[in-house]
């Protein structure tokens, strides 16, 4: 018990002393974002707060116009960027969205490449990293990328299979401000997903970590398989002392395109997602995430509005709040979507790369559809009072079903019943 | 005239490690609008609060 106080007066006191210096503030138009150390989170505010927070002097070049609301339009850069850094994997997952291989993909970046992306995104004021792969935890120079990050002031987060390079990341994890470990079921539920028997190897991966770091969580890829097991992952998640389960939806990308009919879950089982997971982080007491594609499927419930906005859920964030960057550099709006068009205003033949980033940005028809959801909007989704929010939902999924990226969401609950009746 | 305080329009807590999407915490959701509303003013105050502090990095 006095080594559980003991622990807890020092993440306390570590927490206190290590909010001091990491504080940023970058000014948006509807006011700015201010990043926390701890608590850990970025908080919008207004520009009357942002003025007394920033004590600027003067009025920034973003209050040029007039003071908008929170998501009336694009951010000046996204809040965090997503870096596959390999392709490179050797786990042969059934449904990865990236269709990793043990060869990895042409064209791979190496640290110098990387780390001139650290530069552009540290230049727009980029706040998080999100590095995933492939398998980013084999990349000898994973480590120094992580650092020169934090160097930058962005926070380095990952995720990782735990079935490779466990040894070197265990002498990292410290440089990161989040580790999750995907985790798509337990015991033989993980191989009835994944297509291997990885559980026992990632199991021993996260309790390793856990005993060096206190952020680890879990990625749970939720499908038609494991669904009725959630409630299992929340209790490993509270005996393995984990800090977080975060959820995400099959997306039909890579290999899961293939597999997404086999995988992705049931209409009934998207009608209660929402209530299940709440009910689960609730009896284990263990904090859940779920990403930007499942709210159709919160929304569904008509939780209050002005609540999820507090709470910063959006829909479809790619090419807003996020972005992403293949293992060539090439930018995307998510890690799901394909690399958008040349542009014909940047001039150039190849595709725009996340060294490009701040040309790219405010381009006109930057990232296609994933920009625009405002004007583009339909029926059924133009008459949701959630629209603002959801955005539409996953442009993936759309894009995947219905051929077009712009269309509602096929699997939001609310389009599925009013188009099952017309 | 006193300088309008302002107001804390959202709040994104946690990183997100998840390098496919945006993942948000989704907790709040079972205690409601009501422990939102408690914790939100406090957050105000500790940004407030370290106007004291050592400038932030601004950008």
């Amino acid at each position: 018990m006095w080594a559980n106080a003991r622990e807890l007066v020092r993440s306390v006191r570590d927490r206190i002393a290590g909010a001091r210096p990491m504080r940023r503030v970058r000014f948006e138009q509807f006011g700015a974002i201010v990043q926390l150390a701890w608590p850990r989170a970025l908080v919008f505010v207004d520009r009357a707060m942002a003025r007394r927070v920033a004590r600027s002097t003067g009025e920034p070049a973003a209050w040029r116009g007039r003071e908008t609301e929170l998501g009336d339009t694009v951010l000046s850069a996204p809040l965090e960027a997503h870096l596959q850094l390999t392709n490179q994997c050797s786990a042969g997952c059934t449904g990865c969205y990236t269709g990793a291989s043990p060869q990895g993909a042409p064209h791979e970046w190496g640290l110098v490449e990387w780390k001139r992306a650290i530069d552009t995104l540290a230049s727009a004021g980029v706040f998080h990293l999100a590095l995933g792969g492939g398998e980013s935890a084999i990349l000898p120079w994973l480590g120094e990328l992580a650092s020169y990050a934090r160097a930058k002031g962005l926070v380095p987060n990952l995720t990782t299979s735990g079935l490779d390079g466990l040894d070197s990341l265990v002498q990292i994890a410290d440089r990161f401000g989040q580790i999750n470990v995907s985790l798509d079921g337990l015991g033989a539920t993980y191989a009835a997903v994944r297509g291997f028997d990885g559980f026992a190897r990632a199991d021993a991966a996260i309790r390793r970590l856990r005993e060096h770091k206190r952020e680890i969580g879990i990625n749970t890829v939720v499908t038609r398989h494991n669904f009725s097991e959630l409630d299992q992952i929340f209790a490993y998640a509270k005996e393995r002392r984990l800090s977080e389960v975060e959820l995400l939806r099959f997306k039909p990308a890579g290999r899961g395109a293939r597999a997404y009919d086999e995988l992705r879950c049931t209409a009934d089982q998207h009608d209660r997602f929402l209530p299940t997971i709440l009910a689960a982080a609730k009896r284990h007491r263990v904090r859940v995430k779920v990403d930007c594609s499942y709210t159709p499927m919160l929304a569904h419930h008509q939780p209050d509005r002005a609540l999820l906005a507090e709470l910063c859920v959006y829909g479809c964030t790619g090419g807003d709040l996020l972005i992403g960057a293949k293992p060539d550099g090439r930018i995307t709006a998510c890690s799901f979507a394909p690399p958008p068009p040349e542009l014909v205003q940047i001039g150039k033949q190849q595709r725009p790369r996340v060294t490009e980033l701040e040309t790219y940005w405010t381009q006109p028809g930057a990232f296609g559809a994933f920009r625009t959801w405002r004007d583009d909007v339909a029926e059924p989704c133009a008459s949701c009072e959630y629209h603002s929010l959801c955005r539409g939902g996953c442009k993936v999924v759309s894009a995947h079903v219905r051929g077009d990226a712009s269309a509602p969401d096929p699997e939001c609950p609310r389009v599925r019943a009013i188009e099952a009746r017309t | 005239m006193a300088q309008r305080r302002g107001r804390i329009l959202a709040i994104k807590w946690g990183m997100n490690p998840n390098s496919s999407s945006l993942g948000v915490d989704v907790t709040f959701l079972l205690v409601g609008a009501t422990a939102l509303a408690i914790v939100t003013p406090i957050v105000g105050t500790w940004l407030r609060w370290r106007v004291n502090k050592p400038r932030a990095d601004v950008k």
